[in-house]
């Protein structure tokens, strides 16, 4: 295999040479194939995971003079090395040969093998032939988009109804998808990670239950039990990466971690190989308690010298990176931690009887001898050893920018703030501390000394002050970062101090000196000044989690016994490993682990249990135990101890310790009736647990009197529960919690959502619920995975300090809501597909109506529509709002949402103008047209590229966004609406006229004297609240005015308001009509219950869109009847017609229409429910148009042929009079669409893999 | 009659993180002040008994965490609350504006059965402070723009108005329950009194 060509010095001594050529040279490592193939020796699972591991063959390139080696390819097996030297006999060799300079071979070589390394790795060629089958396979079944990587296949049976599917299960990064083909048909299967509620094996059967309560059965015969482990782990991956980040809720994996050398060593899929070296690095860091960036590398067989016991144990030598590890195979009997900076040398010994033959005697820097015997394999143990250390660097403090900061470390507050204990309680500290100094003589001292069951009773019994600090940094692991990031804490705490406002340092501030304001270290500005550097360098170094509450109180413990950079480390391990996610958002990691010790009292003290759940208090009383490791609620110098063996045994210790508590009161708290007595008994008896060998002098007046020693506490815990719980037990808990904890998080979140919109006008709570449901599913769907991932950088290299809109709540309840539904706002691939799968116009192929109408929603083009939008919207197109679906497809087919390029471009093929009586036909002709066509070359609301057409269209919209009126919330109030619609007409008009006062004296004014009105209105120059009036002719049944009167009073006024009716437009766009009030037309979906209201301000259509708008009405129907094809023919005539009276009409027509907005004939406004009120009076509008044209136009239309399109146009009231006469159309548009069928028929089609296609 | 009352009652306090919530709870209770209490993590819990109306009832007080991400833990105390205390700091405008989002956060989880007349009191707090920047009479606005939620200004540092202000809390809590008892009068009502009354004789002996 070809390598990027890497320089190398000098060969080490452990290869041999197998071929030569003059240039180049085939090696072999020395001991490979001799006796076990090197492949076997460290690992038989992790076999080629090394990213350190050399593979057994090399080809190296040098030319005759140069000291340089290049080493140009690797190989595992001879054969396949072979092929590449063969390869360079036949195309390299005799052009070198032909060369004139060194230094040319040299260029010409390495240029070479880097294009053929640049080839190879294209092709990915690293997996098997079968596993590249499965993959593409697994694409192309599932639709799966390529960066969804498979990890495995298993051969199993899915049983449906009763009848088994021998199929396949494909397990990919975030997909658990089964296929079988049987009998001729196909089953289909697909689950995500992230959905899994429930995972349980039995025998050889998996079971998975989803949140949709779905549940499956897969029974694989082999492999099984990595089947389960692998879903285990990806479930747990999905799971922590919605924590980590749940606006990407993908999985990916970063291969770069583990670099594989070794191909084909094996032949499980490499994916699958890096998946298992992950979980078992994690429990490798687990264990020894290393840092998060550790890898295993391997693992081997050997016995341990005990020099205290004084024989060898039986274990495993663990390596990685950094570290040299042993544990033994009996649990906790024996474990070692060795960095490998302090080992110094390695050597084999070989003496000694058979017992101890294969020897290794490992000596540190401190000259401690460790023997290690029977290792199989022993020289590679070492050579991998001096690798390792060979390549290790020593962490150096970078370079640090100097700040302008003046500060000084501050050691161990207990230093400076003595406690005065009595001289008894000085000798008890002193006794501990001989039996810890002579612990230390027996088992050595630091990183490395022999962790045993003796250190444990040691612990218990709590840690003399003066070891505090080594102890608590030893067994977290926290010396290992401190160790590895020199001068790191130093530079955030400078980095910090220069940042002038952040709301995260206010938090901090504001509780400094609620810490522990005991002390009297913080009742100083010493304490209080370290306090603060802790906590602002945590949160730049962890912008996600910043401060919470709680870490405040742990640090100020840490910073009593340990010098200001040792407590931040303290903490930082705290927050990353001790407690994961404790202090994140929601504090969700503690969120998990109170029910996992809900759980957990369940198991153990089922009675207690029952009745404290009933009270609902488990999850009142633990958040301060876990979050604060009980400061809060014991005093400090007892909880001490509990913290003492909080470092050295983790988060098992705040399980045992609560369940202690719970049980020592058990009685008690079973007599509570409520929740707050029961509270009063815990705090009773947690403020009177004391430590005898610290008693400190009273703090208050009221002493509180002592129940429990805290020793007895912790030794009761450990005796009671400690063997039950073990630390495996917890992780398998906190997966299972993790889930239903995120899943509740949702729960509880929808439950809000849908409380919130419950008024709404067109879904029931449980259509909300459904589809809050299905949006959350949809946006993570593996289309979605394509949608960029932004990493946060945990660890140090470049900290941000969390933006301090986290925690500027300075938002009104509406804005609260907003952030929480904001994970339900869709983009419009999301939209299109809610709107197809879900809506009656899905039929409607010709006009990509899902773009229109997420255009028309889409108020400020951000690309995503928010929850109550889509609610309207799709509400509106589901209902049976017969009248406002018919308006608001007008709407859509109006420009600039169906825009002039869009019409021609869909009509291309046919662009000549066809006589009018063709029309219809060719209406009909468009079905046969391939409707992709129309919908591919329209630019996608999200596309950025636009041409000018689109631009225009979006500073239109953009402009008619800005109109008044619409975007108002509904909450404002009916007034402030009324005035602000009556400025949105038609025409833009300045903000100040149209007051609600001015419209009502002006209609009054109406009843009165329509001609005076008209004058005196037109006299105000453009005080359009007069049109109005116009309107009121005729809905006001009260004054019945002729056409022909009308005409011959005003027919020069109307031309004066034409005349400024073009006159605003030219200023405002050259485009005549793409800028019409399409913004005003939103009230539709803003205000649905005016749904009637002001058609006044609906623009016209031209003919071209009306084409199309009929054609997608027939397209919605499904077919066209005889009163619809007549229907239509009436629309074409009235449009000519319309075309005749040019000018006049086509502003009567403005102001002819009904208005909702105004009063009916007795002065009160008219209510939405009036529906059928709203019909009779369009076809009365409709019938007045009718007497108009046919007085004013004079002639029959017939005898029109001039077709000029660009004249024609009919109005919303024309067309929904017109259609609304069509029985078959009302009954369509009368329809409720059954949201709830269709929503669970979408999941379903989701689960089953059935793909459409848009 | 009287022994149809309910002689529980819950009180839940809200607020910004360090707008002394806690001082004013332990001010009511203990009659002092002190600097020495820690952030409150979760939940603090006390109870006392009040006179209120010529009844002796027992006063349950809830002391909620402040900070924004403890927020959707409290759900759990508001449940069942008779009277919900929304405290400020008249030193920290954002403490006030936050005010809002309280209330709102309350009535949506809380679901009290009538949410236009639940009764709130608000606190505007550390008035013993001189560098004041929320006015009286702003605050006093904002009061009745919701239902005229009665408003006290109050320091726990020197006891300023805390009695006043937690009596009216005792009132309006019993208030509510009264109106509460228009809806359910029937006896289940007073097993749940005679309980609740041996509660407080136990709670009384164990009290030191
Ligand atoms: N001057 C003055 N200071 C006060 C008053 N009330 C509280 N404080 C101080 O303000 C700080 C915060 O008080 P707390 O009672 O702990 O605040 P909290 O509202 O309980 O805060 P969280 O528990 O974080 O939600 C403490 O330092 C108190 O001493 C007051 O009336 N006047
Ligand atoms: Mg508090």
């Amino acid at each position: 295999m070809w390598i990027h060509p890497k320089e190398i010095l000098i060969p080490p001594a452990f290869w041999v040479d197998e071929m030569r050529s003059k240039y180049f040279v085939l090696q072999k490592r020395r001991g490979h194939g001799e006796s076990r193939s090197f492949t076997s020796l460290l690992v038989n699972t992790l076999d080629s995971v090394w990213d350190t591991k050399p593979p057994p063959y090399r080809i190296l390139h040098q030319t005759p003079k140069s000291e340089v080696y290049y080493e140009i390819a690797i190989g595992l097996t001879q054969e396949e090395i072979v092929k590449d030297w063969e390869w360079l006999a036949e195309n390299l060799f005799k052009v070198l040969n032909e060369m004139e300079s060194e230094e040319e071979i040299t260029n010409f070589t390495i240029c070479k093998i880097q294009s053929l390394n640049a080839q190879n790795n294209q092709d990915e060629s690293d997996e098997s032939a079968n596993f590249k089958v499965s993959a593409s396979k697994f694409q192309t079944l599932f639709e799966m988009p390529k960066e969804e990587r498979l990890v495995n296949t298993y051969a199993c049976t899915y049983v449906k109804n009763k009848i088994p599917n021998q199929g396949n299960l494909y397990i990919s990064l975030n997909h658990i998808c089964f296929y079988s083909y049987m009998l001729g048909s196909e089953t289909k299967r697909v689950i995500r990670f992230a959905e899994l509620e429930d995972i349980k094996r039995h025998g050889q059967i998996i079971y998975l239950k989803t949140v949709n309560n779905m549940h499956y059965n897969f029974t694989l015969l082999k492999d099984v039990k990595e089947a389960y482990g692998l879903i285990e782990q990806l479930n747990k991956m999905a799971i922590q990466q919605l924590i980590q980040d749940p606006d990407s809720p993908i999985v990916d994996h970063d291969a770069s971690v583990f670099q594989r050398f070794g191909r084909k060593a094996s032949n499980k899929p490499g994916l699958l190989r890096d998946l298992t070296a992950r979980q078992k690095s994690e429990e490798y860091r687990n264990y020894f308690r290393l840092p998060q960036t550790e890898i295993i590398d391997g693992q081997i067989k050997a016995n341990i010298w005990t020099p205290y016991a004084k024989r060898y144990v039986g274990g495993n030598i663990y390596l990685s990176r950094n570290f040299f590890c042993f544990r033994s195979d009996v649990i906790d009997l024996v474990s070692l931690v060795i960095p490998m900076r302090n080992i110094k040398s390695v050597e084999q010994k070989n003496d000694g009887p058979h017992r101890y033959d294969n020897q290794i005697v490992l000596l540190t820097a401190e000259n401690v001898h460790f023997v290690f015997a029977q290792i199989v394999d022993r020289e590679v143990l070492v050579e991998k050893i001096s690798e390792l250390l060979s390549q290790f660097h020593v962490p150096i403090s970078r370079e640090r920018a100097k700040y302008d900061i003046s500060w000084s470390k501050q050691s161990a507050l207990m230093n400076s703030f003595k406690t005065n204990l009595s001289a008894e309680m000085l000798k008890i500290q002193e006794q501990k501390l001989s039996r810890w100094e002579s612990h230390f003589r027996d088992f050595g001292r630091g990183i490395s000394m022999f962790r045993t069951t003796d250190v444990i009773n040691l612990i218990v019994e709590g840690i003399p002050d003066k070891l505090r600090q080594e102890i608590w940094l030893l067994f977290s692991g926290a010396i290992h970062e401190k160790d590895m990031n020199p001068g790191l804490y130093e530079d955030l705490v400078e980095k910090a101090a220069c940042i002038k406002h952040s709301s995260t340092h206010d938090e901090i501030d504001r509780d400094l000196h609620r810490s522990l304001p005991e002390h009297a270290a913080f009742q100083h500005a010493d304490g209080i000044g370290a306090l603060r550097r802790v906590l602002q360098a945590y949160a730049l170094r962890n912008p996600q989690v910043g401060y919470c509450q709680a870490m405040n109180i742990v640090s100020s413990v840490f910073l009593l016994f340990c010098d200001e950079d040792n407590a931040f480390w303290l903490l930082a391990s705290l927050c990353e490993n001790l407690l994961p996610d404790y202090y994140k958002d929601k504090v969700v990691g503690a969120q998990i682990d109170q029910s996992v010790l809900n759980e957990l009292v369940e198991t153990y003290l089922p009675e207690l249990h029952s009745h404290l759940d009933q009270l609902g208090i488990i999850r009142m009383i633990s958040l301060s135990w876990l979050l604060t490791i009980f400061i809060s609620v014991i005093r400090y110098e007892s909880a001490l101890h509990i913290i003492d063996c909080f470092f050295y045994d983790g988060a098992k210790i705040i399980f045992v310790v609560s369940l202690q508590i719970l049980e020592w009161n058990c009685e008690k708290l079973l007599k509570c009736n409520d929740d707050g007595e029961a509270m009063e008994v815990l705090s009773r008896y947690l403020d009177g647990i004391y430590n005898p060998e610290y008693r400190l002098p009273p703090q208050s007046d009221k002493q509180k009197p002592e129940t429990q020693p805290i020793q007895t506490l912790i030794h009761e815990a450990y005796t009671n529960f400690g063997a039950k719980i073990s630390q495996q037990k917890i992780e398998e808990l906190r997966n299972k919690h993790r889930r239903l904890t995120i899943r509740q998080f949702d729960i509880d979140n929808e439950n809000t959502i849908v409380k919130f919109h419950a008024d709404n006008m067109y879904f029931d709570r449980e259509e909300l619920h459904l589809l809050l449901t299905i949006i959350r599913e949809e946006k993570s769907t593996p289309r979605k995975v394509l949608q960029q991932k932004a990493h946060s950088a945990l660890g140090g290299e470049s900290p941000i300090l969390l933006p301090t809109t986290a925690t500027g709540r300075s938002a009104g309840y509406a804005e609260n809501n907003c952030s929480r539904s904001e994970s339900y706002s869709v983009d419009f691939d999301t939209f299109r597909a809610l709107f197809h799968e879900l809506t009656p116009w899905r039929n409607c192929v010709s006009i990509d109506l899902a773009e229109k109408l997420f255009r028309l929603t889409d108020k400020k083009s951000t690309g995503s529509i928010e929850f109550s939008q889509i609610i309207n919207a799709l509400g509106l197109v589901c209902s049976h709002k017969y009248t406002e679906k018919l308006k608001l497809l007008y709407i859509l087919h109006l420009p600039p949402l169906l825009s002039k390029a869009e019409i021609e471009h869909v009509r291309r093929p046919k662009s000549k103008a066809k006589e009018d009586a063709e029309e219809a036909i060719e209406a009909e002709d468009f079905f046969g047209d391939d409707p992709s066509e129309s919908i591919e070359a329209l630019p996608s609301p999200t596309d950025n590229n636009f041409d000018e057409d689109d631009y225009a269209l979006i500073t239109a919209t953009k402009h008619l966004h800005s109109l008044a009126g619409l975007s108002q919330p509904s909450s404002s109030t009916a007034g402030a609406i009324n005035g602000e619609r009556s400025s949105t007409f038609y025409v833009d008009l300045p903000r100040q006229h149209g007051t609600p006062m001015d419209v009502a004296r002006s209609q009054n004014g109406a009843s009165g004297s329509t001609s005076d009105l008209i004058d005196n209105g037109l006299r105000h120059q453009g005080r359009f609240e007069s049109t109005d009036t116009f309107s009121d002719i005729s809905d006001l049944g009260a004054v019945k005015v002729t056409p022909p009167q009308l005409n011959v009073e005003t027919i020069s006024n109307f031309s004066q308001i034409s005349d400024l009716i073009m006159a605003t437009r030219v200023e405002r766009t050259d485009s005549t009509t793409d800028t019409k009030s399409l913004g005003s037309l939103r009230y539709l979906l803003d205000q649905p219950d005016d749904g009637n209201a002001p058609n006044k301000n609906i623009p016209n259509m031209k003919k071209a869109n009306f084409q199309f708008l009929w054609r997608s009405l027939m397209e919605i129907i499904g077919e066209q009847d005889e009163d619809m094809r007549k229907a239509y023919e009436n629309l074409l005539e009235l449009g000519n017609n319309n075309m005749k009276k040019e000018i006049s009409l086509d502003s009567f027509t403005q102001l002819n229409l009904g208005n909702g907005d105004e009063p009916d004939s007795n002065g009160n406004p008219t209510t939405p429910s009036v529906e059928s009120n709203a019909t009779t009076r369009l076809f009365q509008a409709y019938e007045e148009e009718l007497k108009q044209n046919s007085s004013t136009g004079g002639t029959g239309s017939s005898s029109n042929s001039s077709t000029d399109v660009d004249s024609w146009e009919i109005s919303i009231n024309q067309f929904i009079a017109t259609v609304l006469a069509v029985t078959s159309i009302v009954q369509c548009f009368y329809m409720k669409t059954p949201i709830k069928e269709n929503i669970e028929r979408m999941q379903k089609n989701r689960r089953k893999c059935v793909i459409t296609n848009y | 009659m009287a022994t149809r009352k309910k002689s529980l009652l819950k009180v839940i306090i809200l607020g910004d993180s360090s707008v002394g919530k806690t001082s004013l709870m332990n001010q009511y209770i203990n009659k002092r002040f002190s600097n020495q209490y820690k952030a409150t993590i979760g939940a603090d819990f006390c109870t006392k008994e009040v006179i209120a109306d010529d009844r002796v009832v027992t006063m349950q007080i809830w002391d909620t965490a402040g900070q924004e991400r403890f927020q959707s833990l409290g759900v759990a105390f508001y449940r069942g609350a008779d009277c919900c205390v929304l405290v400020y700091d008249v030193t920290s405008p954002n403490s006030f504006k936050n005010l809002d989002s309280w209330r709102d956060e309350f009535l949506i989880q809380a679901s009290p059965r009538d949410p236009d007349h639940f009764p709130f009191v608000v606190l505007g707090n550390k008035v013993d402070m001189d560098n004041r920047q929320v006015s009286t009479r702003r605050a006093q606005q904002w009061c009745q723009s919701k239902n005229d939620m009665p408003y006290f200004e109050t320091s726990a540092k020197d006891g300023t108005n805390v009695e006043l202000a937690f009596q009216t809390i005792a009132r309006n809590a019993l208030a509510q329950e009264a109106e509460v008892e228009l809806y359910n009068e029937f006896p289940d009502q007073i097993r749940l009194n005679t309980d609740r009354n041996n509660r407080n004789g136990n709670s009384d002996n164990c009290q030191c």
